[in-house]
């Protein structure tokens, strides 16, 4: 008998899809799985630690003008 | 004064509770009470008038289109004292401007800053050192110091110009231009400020602050022959370090003034600016805030990469017509110098001198010019002979002027030793940012002076002055492969894989490709060189690094100037200072540095200069780019908050169209990209790293500091692989040990073999 297993599917830039395989490897607990270059399946549990996953590693790479003025104003 | 549904969200800066002016449409300004912020906007028709006041007053620090942003700072008011404004003026002008009243503390501010700047001069003329004030009571103060007043001398006889005594201070006629006009402008300023003020007519409003402006900011003002006085009283030059220090100790910085046309005892330099050279009226702008009262102030004066801050220089030093001594960052941009003075001034030849570790000339006259590299003179290793020789002419002779060129390059410390070395009246320092990542600002200030003046970046390019430049980012995916590799590696390597991402070569050879068809003289900046390398390569481009013989750089400069074969050139760092750099149209950065404002708007400085501005339409264009998603996105923005704040616009590119069609794609195929990856990831991490510049000697460093002289010997790490050239193969064992495939005895399997669980 057939098992189904409920995931969400994420349609995503490569690079983003690296991300997601790089947090998986820690507990794989998180990809079901992986279609293609662009496509994922994911547990439906994990898709918040995701996004907040990726929201902070991705924050890393964007420079804010916050900064800017801190060192503006010295 | 209530609070609405969203004052919560500004907490501090909410300032509802300052009242909006009637007329505040038509003014241009307002000032933020917390931190002294001018925004101010710029499509106002009183715009161009209220920039140059804030100019003036304020630091600049944002001035895109529309709207700009200045920073009242203590330094920025020091300047503004110094260049002859008065509490009172900047405090009613600001009214005038600003849609809501001035608020208190911003008038205290002021007030506390400008109460004790500018009120004493240490002026140098007859061969004698006095101290000066408007203000008699000032004096008074200063002669009750314990310190200073017993170090005051009684003179006689001065020179008989009309002066009088009045409680042992001498009192005379303040300074004014009078004569004095500026080599290369137009009779002085006086028909240059009439004509201004004659062309903006317009409605009264208009008028009554034109008219306030020029009165305030206007530097022909008729001096009354007896309403200013000033006051003073003399000092011995040896107590002229004690009285300037102690002066600042009590708050009352002195500024410094050279009254050149009364300085008998340094010989004249007899040159002036050759009868074809013409000034810019911004350069002529910048050149009246340091001559305004007919003396020599000592600053700062900030133009843009390519606008000819050489000029202004020269045209400083025709003017004051003593010795000069000019200091550069490298031995290539003295030779630059030396050529540009004999180019735009009569000096001749034999006048000039050259000290750098390849030329010690002196000059035979009594004056004179020398042109070299601060380390040369700041060194404190042991000299060769020929050195010392030149550094006791340099140290035993009075210098009129010392020109100090790119002042935000060379470190504080390096700079108080060249000011203590070089005795020299006047201090010009000329630079195209006063942005510097150690923001040790504040040391220049007092070491050279206040800022002088500062021009607009988009104003210049909008008169035609600098190029129009276009710039943009461009983002390059990361390969997946790549980005694997990118996200388990150490940072240094993951700057390669990100420089060296396939997409990135791609796009490059697209630009390339586009611009080439279009006429333009292309540059491509690396500052690592393992991936200017390559990616020359592989686009079968030349390139000149750090180790390119001298012999060779020649030559393909030549080319790319001259041969219409050669329209594509690779650079490194030596590109930034080390080369007399041909003009080019359009300029490509593959690679940079972590994040250095200043280096970025350098090199935009080598396009800015392209003799086709001035055609109908004419566009530079500057790309930097960036692989997606990694750490370098963080960088390239942080590089370009400069240039975001002169005003240039970053367009963002996230894909070139008709990229996947270009004829000989470079890694068109997965396999190309893997072989890529390989080599890439067998470099160790130096290969990541940064080149030294070149002319280490002579080359005053980035980060402060010297650049360690260049060993004739190096030592790195490596493995004997690297060694015997097999950094770029790696090993794959195609025939599998014949063990693994013998059958073996179940029994004896069971006995040995069974441990493999």
């Amino acid at each position: 008998m057939p098992r189904a297993v409920k995931g969400v599917l994420v349609e995503c830039d490569p690079s983003i899809k690296a991300l997601i395989i790089s947090l998986d490897s820690k507990n794989h607990n998180i990809v079901l799985a992986d279609l293609d270059d662009e496509h994922l399946v994911i547990e439906e549990r994990m898709v918040e630690y995701v996004k907040r996953e990726l929201d902070s590693q991705l924050a890393e790479n964007t420079f804010k003008p916050a900064e800017l003025d801190d060192i503006r104003r010295k | 004064m209530k609070g609405d549904g969203i004052s919560r969200v500004f907490g501090r800066a909410d300032f509802s509770y300052l009242m909006l002016k009637p007329d505040h449409a038509s003014r241009p300004l307002w000032i933020n009470p917390l931190d002294g912020r001018i925004i101010l906007e710029s499509y106002s028709p009183l715009a161009e008038q209220a920039q140059d006041f804030l100019v003036t007053i304020a630091e600049p620090v944002s001035r895109p289109s529309h709207i700009h942003e200045y920073k009242l700072t203590p330094y920025s008011l020091y300047a503004a004292v110094s260049v002859g404004l008065e509490t009172n003026d900047i405090i009613s002008v600001l009214n005038r401007l600003s849609k809501v009243a001035v608020p208190q503390n911003i008038i205290d501010f002021i007030n506390s800053c400008t109460v004790s700047y500018g009120k004493v001069k240490l002026v140098l003329k007859h061969n004698r050192y006095f101290v000066e004030s408007p203000h008699a009571d000032t004096l008074q103060m200063l002669l009750k110091d314990s310190e200073i007043g017993p170090l005051r001398i009684e003179g006689d006889d001065y020179n008989g110009t009309s002066t009088t005594i009045v409680e042992g201070l001498v009192r005379e006629k303040a300074p004014s231009m009078g004569e004095l006009t500026i080599p290369g402008t137009s009779k002085g300023n006086n028909s240059a400020a009439t004509a201004e003020s004659g062309q903006a007519g317009g409605d009264p409003h208009q008028q009554s602050v034109e008219d306030l402006f020029t009165s305030v900011v206007g530097l022909d003002r008729e001096d009354d022959d007896d309403m200013d006085a000033v006051h003073s009283f003399e000092i011995a030059p040896e107590s002229v370090e004690t009285v300037k220090k102690r002066c600042q100790e009590i708050d009352y910085p002195v500024l410094e003034e050279y009254d050149f046309r009364n300085d008998a005892r340094n010989p004249n330099l007899d040159i002036d600016l050759k009868p074809s050279t013409q000034i810019r009226p911004y350069q002529e702008k910048s050149l009246s805030k340091m001559f305004g009262n007919g003396r020599a102030r000592s600053g700062i004066i900030v133009l843009p990469c390519g606008a000819g801050k050489t000029l202004v220089g020269i045209t400083a030093a025709c003017t004051i017509k003593k010795s000069v001594i000019v200091l550069c960052t490298s031995s290539v941009s003295v030779m630059q110098w030396r050529q540009q003075f004999l180019q735009w001034c009569t000096i001749q030849p034999e006048n000039i001198a050259v000290f750098t570790s390849e030329n010690k000339e002196k000059f035979r006259n009594e004056s004179g010019l020398v042109v070299s590299t601060y380390s040369m003179v700041a060194n404190t290793r042991n000299r060769s002979h020929e050195s010392q020789k030149m550094m006791d002419f340099l140290t035993s002779r009075e210098w009129g002027f010392v020109i100090l060129d790119e002042v935000h390059v060379v470190p504080a410390a390096m700079f108080r030793r060249v000011v203590t070395t070089i005795a020299a009246h006047a201090k010009l320092g000329l630079t195209a940012t006063l942005v510097r990542e150690d923001d040790k600002i504040d040391d220049l200030n007092f070491l050279i002076g206040p800022k002088l003046y500062e021009a607009n970046w988009m104003d210049l390019a909008n008169k035609g002055h600098i190029a129009n430049v276009q710039c943009a980012e461009v983002w390059c995916p990361m390969t997946t492969e790549f980005y694997n590799e990118y996200l388990h590696e150490t940072p240094r390597k993951r700057r390669l894989l990100y420089i060296m991402n396939p997409k990135k070569f791609q796009a490059c050879q697209f630009l390339i490709n586009y611009h080439e068809k279009r006429g333009d003289k292309i540059i491509v900046f690396s500052d690592n060189v393992y991936a200017l390398q390559a990616y020359a390569q592989k686009l079968k481009k030349f390139f000149i690094y750090g180790g390119t013989p001298q012999g060779e750089r020649m030559n393909i400069l030549q080319n790319f100037q001259l041969n219409p074969e050669v329209n594509t050139i690779f650079l490194s760092k030596v590109g930034d200072t080390s080369i007399d750099l041909p003009e080019a149209t359009c300029l490509i950065q593959i690679s940079s540095h972590y994040g250095s404002r200043r280096q970025e708007a350098q090199r935009l400085g080598r396009i800015l200069r392209a003799k086709r501005r001035n055609d109908e339409g004419f566009n530079a264009f500057f790309y930097s780019l960036v692989s997606k998603d990694t750490q370098e996105m963080y960088y390239s923005t942080k590089r370009q908050a400069f240039l975001v704040d002169q005003g240039y616009a970053f367009k963002v590119i996230t894909h070139l169209q008709g990229m996947e069609n270009l004829p000989d794609l470079a890694y068109a195929t997965v396999a190309e990209r893997r072989e890529l990856l390989q080599s890439v990831l067998l470099q160790n991490e130096e290969a990541a790293g940064i080149e030294n510049g070149d002319d280490a000697d002579n080359f005053v460093g980035r980060d402060g500091g010297y650049v360690k002289s260049v060993k004739k010997a190096k030592r790195t790490m490596g493995s004997l692989s690297s060694l015997a050239g097999g950094d770029d193969m790696a090993y794959v064992e195609y025939n599998k040990s014949k063990n693994k495939e013998k059958t073996r005895n179940p029994l004896i399997k069971k006995l040995y073999y069974s441990k493999k669980k």
